[in-house]
């Protein structure tokens, strides 16, 4: 039921990206709500069940954008390992300081991307450019916030207990990695 | 003794008021009589009263007439929170209608524009609207609202009234995906209408193309116009593409460099014309 629902949640959001929020095609300002969703999945989700959310709405992604299928697949996953790896290594287990570090990985995330597709298909995308991409960066910063207590509002409710994606809050007790 | 003489004293006094009383009203009674059955002439004393009373007059009509208007502003504050409430829903639903009226009139020249091309042009073409629009900053398409089911094909050529705006990349039963002619994988081969100059015009992600594969010896000027060539059947022969709008000669390499501005603004792409043709080998 929660992967469902998250997918479901994933697939709206990616819904409102294409049309909400892109009045026009050229239009730059657009925040990658999906990849908040990411972030939100692999600080809170388990390896295998974040895969499994990923997988449609990476899909529907490549779908609805570009001409490379399996370039969003690609860049969700990497996000997605990236910010699990990061959670793993972090000295500190949760907190606000968490939320910006999605809003990085995606400027690293696509910035990879970007360097792997110029190198083998440099006619079929468009060049690095730093306002748009900064831009973009900001808005997933500014997002996140929102999105994240709204997708920890749904993760209370189907799980039925308090969730532990309680970034906003100070949680007690010794917030540093004990091993 | 002294009694009586002060009580014929005080009956003295009320005679004489008595008396003085009904003199004067006698008095008054006769003149008023020979005001009403004389000659009705406005006398001089009439003049007299009438300077005498008209500034009283003035003033107290003045005084009444302030009275009567701050009582009507009062009146009038009662009533005005109503009808400022009346009035600004008034004037919101004038606002509504006249920005339903501007998006009517702007949507009419647009349906209009694409009513024209598809009469002038012979081919037959497919009304199509945008439904989605590609988030990402790398690549460059839309959705539309047409598919398989309604003709369209892989490959179909995609336009407005002003002029190409790209192709079908890919279509399902009802919608389809057109790559705009601006996305960077985009490469169409194009003429300058005039010099009948040949190139090809490649997409930049942003809302100009460059113009490539034409020679230095080549006369290309700011403000010619490109059209589409027509080679290979992907494209009708003649459809606008754009206008140039920087011409670079480098010293280096064999081309020139060129900027052209699309004669589409696809900033404000709405509805499209999908021209069926024959399945063309897209891959």
């Amino acid at each position: 039921m929660l992967t469902l629902s998250f997918i479901a949640v994933g697939l709206l959001l990616v819904v409102i990206q294409t049309t909400f929020f892109m009045p026009s095609p050229l239009w730059i300002a657009s925040p990658d709500l999906y990849y908040i969703l990411v972030g939100y999945l692999a600080y809170n989700f388990t390896f295998l069940r974040g895969i499994v959310v990923l997988l449609p709405i990476s899909m529907v992604l490549d779908i609805y954008s570009g001409t490379i299928i399996g370039i969003y697949p690609t860049l969700c996953y990497l996000g997605y390992f990236l910010l699990k790896f990061m959670v793993a290594k972090m000295p500190i287990r949760k907190s606000l300081y968490q939320l910006p570090l999605v809003a990085l990985s995606y400027l690293v995330v696509n910035w990879v991307l970007l360097l792997i597709l110029d190198f083998f298909q440099p006619q079929v995308i468009a060049g690095w450019e730093w306002f748009p991409i900064l831009l973009r960066v900001f808005l997933i910063y500014l997002f996140s916030f929102p999105l994240f207590r709204f997708f920890t509002f749904i993760d209370k409710r189907l799980r039925g207990k308090t969730s532990s994606a309680r970034l906003t809050r100070s949680l007690p007790g010794n917030q540093f990695r004990q091993d | 003794m002294k009694k009586n003489s002060r009580r014929q004293g005080k009956g003295s006094i009320k005679t004489f008021r008595f008396v003085l009383f009904i003199g004067t009203v006698a008095t008054f009674a006769v003149i008023l009589l020979i005001i009403i059955l004389g000659d009705q002439q406005f006398g001089p004393v009439h003049k007299v009263i009438l300077e005498g009373a008209g500034p009283l007059q003035k003033a107290v009509a003045q005084i009444s007439g302030s009275v009567h208007s701050v009582k009507r502003k009062y009146i009038d504050l009662l009533t005005i929170r109503e009808e400022k409430e009346r009035l600004w829903k008034e004037l919101q639903e004038c606002r509504t209608t006249a920005y339903a009226n501007r998006g009517a009139v702007a949507l009419n020249a647009r349906l209009r524009k694409l009513l024209d091309f598809k009469e002038s042009s012979n081919q037959p073409t497919i009304t199509a609207q945008i439904i989605g629009k590609d988030p990402s900053l790398w690549f460059r398409s839309v959705i539309i609202d047409r598919g398989g089911s309604d003709g369209v094909d892989k490959g179909m050529p995609v336009v407005t009234g002003e002029g190409i705006v790209g192709q079908v990349y890919a279509s399902s039963s009802d919608y389809s995906k057109v790559l705009l002619a601006i996305a960077p994988s985009s490469a169409i081969d194009v003429l300058l209408q005039d010099s009948r100059i040949r190139g090809i015009l490649k997409g930049t992600g942003k809302n100009m193309y460059l113009l490539e594969y034409i020679l230095k010896t080549a006369e290309v000027f700011v403000g010619d116009r490109v059209v589409t060539a027509g080679y290979g059947g992907m494209f009708p022969t003649g459809l606008p593409v754009g206008i140039v709008s920087k011409v670079t000669r480098n010293r280096r390499g064999m081309f020139l460099e060129i900027e052209v501005v699309p004669a589409v603004d696809f900033r404000t792409l709405e509805n499209l014309l999908v021209i069926e043709r024959e399945k063309k080998m897209f891959d």
